[in-house]
């Protein structure tokens, strides 16, 4: 096993795996796009070793592979940061979702209970139509 | 009146304040197990239930928002365990209806022990705020509040606290004060003042807070306008 083996490997390996689970649907869109992005670098990183040799002679980088680690670690914090931004977001809508779920059960509930107080009073008097007539009518405060 | 398995006292807190206030009451339960939403209709409240736990403050905005789809203007939030006494809600009205504000706070002067003095001047030194007791959960909240306290931006808040009055600050609302006499927890325990670990926690995360809206504390035209924008 030489050493470019192993990094084209490890390279392709990581492309494929990436390309696997976006093809199977794993990934949604931003996601997808980053993912395949990465992917894309790990594959031509894996084929061409020698690019990194020439990246870090371009920066004048002594020993090319750091440049690599380093950007991969700058990568993956930006990563981390917007994820947390996203995961933030999330909670937002959550919480709300959550509120507006408690909100119109509660409505759900008094709605349904007047709806089968006015039935009862309908089935009493034996006026069925009305009961129709009072069902489809609107709720009466909507605000907002 | 946010809950949280409350219901050894929910009933007749919800009783006591139909009676002095003459007003709706909403119970919030968050994610109550112990039957806290049936006894708080018991006692003639109307209900919200949350099914996922949001903490007091998300029960508080749900109730908020449930207040103003269906159009009432004024709000007044109080604890269901029986600490926050309802024979006081007159007074806090009367203050409220007084004018020229748009919160009213209950405050316990006396509640405060050494290490919560210590721990409120820290905030009110950091942030400036001219508030006496910063965590009281016994406040009116006006219209122009609520519309504050009812959006995504005060969402992502954990307590009925600093980041509320900051927020109102924000927008340039008026906060008043008024003295309350405070009953002693009848059943229930602090939330926050429950254990040295989270008093930790809680001084951490505000301490944060301040600190992430401290730069923005001026009341700018432009915060005045969206406030404006809010009421539209």
């Amino acid at each position: 096993m030489t050493p470019l083996l192993t990094a084209a490997l490890l390279g392709v390996g990581t492309a494929l795996v990436i390309l696997y689970l976006v093809r199977r649907d794993q990934m949604h869109g931003r996601y997808a796009f980053w993912w395949l992005s990465v992917a894309t670098v790990a594959l031509v990183f894996g084929l061409m070793p020698s690019l990194v040799d020439r990246l870090g002679h371009w920066f004048g980088v002594k020993y090319p592979p750091t440049l690599v680690v380093m950007l991969v670690l700058a990568a993956l914090l930006v990563k981390l940061l917007v994820s947390d931004l996203d995961v933030t977001r999330r909670e937002r809508r959550i919480r709300r979702l959550l509120q507006k779920t408690a909100i119109l059960e509660a409505e759900l509930r008094e709605l349904r209970t007047e709806v089968d107080a006015l039935r009862n009073a309908a089935s009493h008097s034996g006026d069925e139509s009305d009961v129709a007539a009072v069902v489809v009518e609107p709720p009466r405060k909507v605000v907002g | 009146m946010p809950a949280r398995d409350e219901r050894p006292t929910v009933e007749t807190m919800v009783r006591r304040a139909r009676e002095r206030l003459d007003c709706d009451v909403l119970v919030v339960s968050d994610e109550s197990r112990d039957g806290t939403a049936d006894a708080a209709r018991g006692g003639g409240a109307r209900v919200l239930e949350l099914p996922i736990q949001l903490g007091a403050w998300g029960a508080t905005q749900a109730g908020m928002r449930f207040a103003q789809r269906h159009g009432y203007d004024v709000v007044i939030t109080l604890d269901a365990d029986g600490q926050h006494d309802p024979d006081c809600l007159p007074a806090l009205m009367a203050e409220y209806e007084r004018g020229g504000t748009d919160v009213v706070i209950g405050t316990f002067p006396e509640r405060l022990s050494g290490a919560k003095r210590l721990a409120w001047g820290w905030f009110r030194g950091m942030t400036g705020l001219a508030v006496e007791d910063l965590t009281s959960g016994l406040r009116v909240y006006g219209p122009r509040a609520l519309r504050v306290l009812t959006s995504p931006e005060a969402t992502l808040l954990d307590y009925q606290d600093v980041g509320v009055l900051l927020l109102l600050r924000k927008y340039g609302l008026r906060v008043r004060e008024l003295p309350t006499p405070m009953l002693p927890r009848s059943a229930g325990h602090s939330r926050v003042f429950s254990s040295w670990f989270k008093v930790a926690g809680y001084m951490l995360q505000t301490t944060l807070l301040c600190l992430a809206r401290v730069g923005r504390l001026g009341v700018s035209d432009r915060a005045m306008r969206r406030a404006e924008g809010l009421s539209a």
